[in-house]
């Protein structure tokens, strides 16, 4: 804190990028350029499993307005991305292994032109049997998706013995959860234009990680990294869906092949079909506990459905194993993960990233094991929820383990005691549920996970931040001019901040993981003390005090002790810059996790930090029609401090409408790796009319590595919400809901499962 | 977009001023504004009539612009959310989504704001029952449009006389 008086932490600043955005004058990726620059379409697969055979594109250059169709040939590196696993072929080889497989991209002089030439790109297959789902990826003799098989990846969880544990429990639970692909639906769609500056191509387009995206594009294109920048534009949410590569390579490719400026736009159609998915899992979970109600061991059995590549998939298995008992105490665990290939759309990264599939299956085995025991699913919890200095599952100890403390907030501010249990109508059941959740910040598992920032006095004596790390509308960056401007007790709106941008900024990892809040936070927390330390020691000199006997007060610099030292700090800066002081520091706040074993899949820091969280909802299912109608929802978060406490209610709201989205009706459809909704109209997600009054209630114990003792807020506040809602339905008709989305066909199913011979 | 010869002129009002532009009888009223004219501040998610990104007031009443014709506007009123605020100055909904932090990512909120301007003059004291209902047709993936409703709300209790520098009005 350097001695400076609290201005920003804790104060809702309204950030700067909000004002362009009602006006209408932000211009995202899709905004830049228009019909004066060259426009690009891409090729896709027409099967879903196939040997490309032969690929002419002759017919496609005769199209009136094409200028180039460029395919495999064209391109001079690996011609392949992937953010593990660089299995990801930009353009087909061989084969196509799902339908968002491109095959080349046609350049016109209109977007209509282009398209028109994609439609003329003549391409022969030879269909191959489609894995459509994960039994088929695991069939004898199934076709196999990549040379090594259909298998990515598995993870285990081995700690004490669970077989035993089970043996001796007084009751066991087995129940088998099943989640659908989620879509991302972030509004803006992958849009933006790349050109050539000398011999460097320009890439303006939205991605979540600007230097890991230009690595992988220089890559894929046989590029040095420094003939490829990456500017982000304002970006239009992301969720995890931008981390993956999608339009950057095509337009890279094209404005370096033309030496012109492309420009590109997908369709929410072709968004949905490219595009990864949240991933879709299948989870056997086996949970054991004594009659008073301790819990005594998990035995969890989960397939992730990868489709085509590998994306994320492995960190996302991982992070499903890791979370696999939430923030319970379990002594004995025994956890199975497989990663498996299919011929669906690639699954990667999306908001809750593993855990929020977990939660729903270990938070559905303590309601069955509550209600197995007779037992209040409260009590169950708090008997069973991890404390200060308890261990979780991966044998990590938590030294702020704040779920109970997140679950008096929910059921205080609910009222949970007060709760009505009348029936509204008498075909409305009235539901209440509860979750408390947990989740791992950062990449962890001793990934070199870091984040830099560079903090300086520019000429002009304005303060700036330089950061490689991404706002895509969560408000990053006006948190992180908070951060920087507390050091000096500057207003965070007179801060200025220049982000996103390859050749200006330094690498700040990836807007995921819940990870910028504290690691670029502590970043610019790290270079802005510095900074601090600069200006003091110039000023000392310049003012023949001790630097201890200075401090920065208002837009003054003042002596302690000498209440007649009063200089601007303009005057100090300006000084110290003729002098030759430097008022500039670049810093790396750089963790240390720890990798697991490979036997026991434990690790003594798996993560960084840890977040937990409690949702209490209130649901109306009519029990004639399915149909459920959320009427309430509390969320609480113990997001450590909440540096802008408007956009964490904000962050918190918007994790929990996703939850709902996901809990209710958001559905990828997909038959013989087609997916049947690609479309706003075919895949819903929530409006207005569904969301209801969400009270976020954020909880304040200070985090022991977070600026300011903040952890963050994106991911958890979706985790919590779907199983909150699934425990509320089930409250309501009696029956468990172990399975994503809970629409209203599956919801009136359950209801009407007694009569089962009457079902189709 | 096709050559000039298959280009037939369209006139129509554009944020209160005369505009004349040659367009494709196919093309749509957001073609139109976003391509021809550049004026992007309409945005486009599904180009399906679904998301309402790219809502604008056609002789006062909100429509999809990618549902529209483009020579279906001719000789009508089109404002768009370029047409909202009052040169620099923000309209007192403009203002109150500032204020309530209902922005998050920005990309629905052009949209949210024309649909919401036109909810406020026809119904300057709505109920949040009747906000949500003139706002359905806007979906939003970032805020869980709770500060959205409470936004629209602040706006209409302050009445037409009050925005951010307390004197331009809400404008449809």
């Amino acid at each position: 804190m350097s001695g400076a008086q609290q201005h920003n932490i804790g104060r809702s600043v309204v950030r700067p990028d909000v004002r362009d955005k009602v006006t209408g004058a932000t211009r995202f990726g899709g905004d830049l350029c228009g019909p004066e620059v060259l426009s690009a379409s891409v090729v896709r697969a027409a099967h879903a499993h196939a040997k490309v055979i032969r690929v002419d594109f002759s017919k496609a250059k005769a199209i009136d307005g094409v200028i180039a169709v460029l395919g495999r040939d064209d391109i001079k590196g690996t011609n392949r991305h992937g953010l593990i696993k660089r299995d990801h072929p930009v353009f087909c080889d061989e084969r196509v292994r799902y339908r968002g497989d491109a095959i080349a991209v046609v350049i016109a002089t209109t977007p209509e032109a282009a398209k028109l030439g994609r439609d003329a790109v003549e391409v022969e297959y030879e269909a191959l049997p489609v894995i459509a789902t994960m039994a088929d990826a695991q069939a004898d003799g199934a076709e196999r998706i990549h040379e090594f098989g259909n298998v990515l990846a598995t993870q285990l969880i081995r700690k004490g013995d669970a077989a035993k544990a089970l043996g001796e429990s007084d009751v066991v639970v087995t129940r088998t959860f099943a989640m659908g692909g989620v879509d991302h639906a972030f509004l803006d769609l992958e849009a933006g234009y790349a050109e050539m500056d000398g011999d460097v191509v320009t890439i303006h387009a939205s991605g979540q990680w600007v230097h890991e995206e230009r690595r992988l594009i220089a890559l894929a294109l046989g590029l040095p990294v420094e003939r490829v920048r990456i500017v982000q534009p304002p970006t239009g949410g992301a969720f995890g869906g931008r981390e993956d590569i999608s339009i950057q390579i095509y337009l890279g490719l094209a404005a370096l092949t033309l030496g012109k400026p492309v420009r590109m736009q997908y369709t929410r159609e072709e968004s949905m079909v490219a595009r990864h998915k949240r991933h879709p899992m299948e989870i056997e979970y086996t949970l054991g506990a004594t009659r008073d109600g301790t819990l005594t061991a998990a035995k969890v059995i989960i397939r992730s459905d990868e489709g085509a590549y590998a994306s994320t998939g492995p960190a996302v298995l991982r992070k499903a194993v890791s979370h696999c008992t939430g923030p319970y105490r379990v002594p004995h665990v025994e956890a199975d993960g497989v990663a498996l290939f299919t011929n669906n759309c690639p699954t990667g990264a999306m908001r809750g990233f593993g855990a929020c599939q977990l939660a729903i299956a270990y938070e559905g085995a303590v309601l069955a094991v509550a209600r197995e025991l007779g037992m209040d699913v409260v009590e169950l919890k708090k008997k069973n929820l991890v404390r200060d200095g308890d261990s979780i599952t991966t044998g990590q100890v938590i030294p702020v383990a704040s779920a109970i403390d997140c679950l008096d907030a929910a059921l205080d501010r609910f009222h949970w005691n007060a709760r009505r249990k009348d029936h509204p109508a008498p075909h409305l059941r009235r539901g209440y549920g509860v979750s408390t959740i947990c989740f791992g910040l950062g990449y962890g598992d001793g990934y070199p996970d870091a984040s830099r920032a560079r903090v300086r006095f520019a000429e002009d004596n304005v303060l700036e931040v330089y950061s490689g790390g991404v706002d895509v509308g969560q408000g990053l960056h006006s948190l992180l001019a908070q951060i920087a401007g507390e050091e000096f007790g500057i207003d965070a709106s007179r801060v200025r901040v220049i982000a996103s941008d390859t050749a200006l900024t330094p690498e700040s990892g990836s807007s995921s993981a819940t990870r910028q809040t504290l690691f670029s936070g502590n970043a610019v927390k790290l270079a802005a003390g510095e900074v601090h330390r600069q200006v003091m020691d110039a000023a000392a000199v310049m003012l023949g005090l001790h630097w201890e006997d200075l401090a920065i007060k208002g837009d003054r610099i003042v002596g302690i002790h000498h209440e007649n030292v009063a200089t601007p700090l303009a005057f100090v800066l300006s000084g110290a810059r003729a002098r030759g002081f430097t008022l500039d520091s670049t810093a790396v706040y750089k963790p240390r996790t720890v990798a697991p074993t490979d036997q026991s899949g434990r690790s003594p820091r798996a993560f960084l930090t840890y977040m937990f969280g409690s949702h209490a909802a209130e649901v109306i299912v009519d029990i004639e029609t399915g149909e459920v109608r959320v009427e309430r929802i509390v969320a609480a978060h113990d997001v450590g401090k909440a540096i802008n406490p408007r956009e964490v209610e904000g962050q918190i709201e918007g994790g929990v409408a996703q939850g709902l989205g996901m809990a209710l009706m958001e559905e990828v459809v997909t038959r013989q790796g087609r997916i049947l909704n690609a479309s706003f109209t075919d895949y819903i997600i929530p409006t207005i009319l569904d969301v209801p009054r969400i009270e976020a209630v954020i909880v304040e114990r200070a985090d022991l590595e977070g600026p300011h003792g903040a952890r963050g807020v994106g991911e958890p506040p979706l985790i919590g919400a779907v199983p909150a809602i699934l425990a509320a339905i089930s409250d309501a008709i009696g029956h468990p809901v172990e399975q994503t989305p809970a629409t209203a066909e599956r919801v009136w199913k359950i209801i009407h499962q007694d009569n089962a011979e009457h079902l189709t | 977009m096709t050559d000039a010869s298959t280009l037939e002129p369209l006139s129509f009002s554009l944020n209160g001023r005369p505009v004349t532009v040659d367009v494709d009888p196919r093309e749509t009223l957001f073609d139109t504004l976003r391509e021809r004219l550049r004026q992007t501040g309409t945005k486009g998610a599904c180009l399906e009539g679904e998301c309402g990104s790219c809502t604008v007031l056609l002789d006062g009443e909100p429509v999809t612009s990618c549902l529209v014709m483009a020579l279906q506007v001719a000789g009508r009123e089109v404002v768009t959310i370029e047409g909202i605020a009052e040169s620099s100055q923000l309209s007192a909904l403009q203002a109150a989504f500032v204020r309530a932090g209902a922005v998050q990512c920005g990309y629905c909120t052009p949209g949210l704001i024309v649909s919401a301007t036109a909810l406020l003059k026809k119904n300057p004291r709505p109920s949040e029952d009747e906000v949500r209902r003139g706002l359905a047709g806007n979906l939003c993936r970032c805020t869980g449009y709770n500060k959205i409703v409470d936004a629209v709300l602040d706006a209409s209790r302050e009445g037409e006389e009050l925005s951010e520098t307390g004197t331009a009005g809400a404008r449809a």
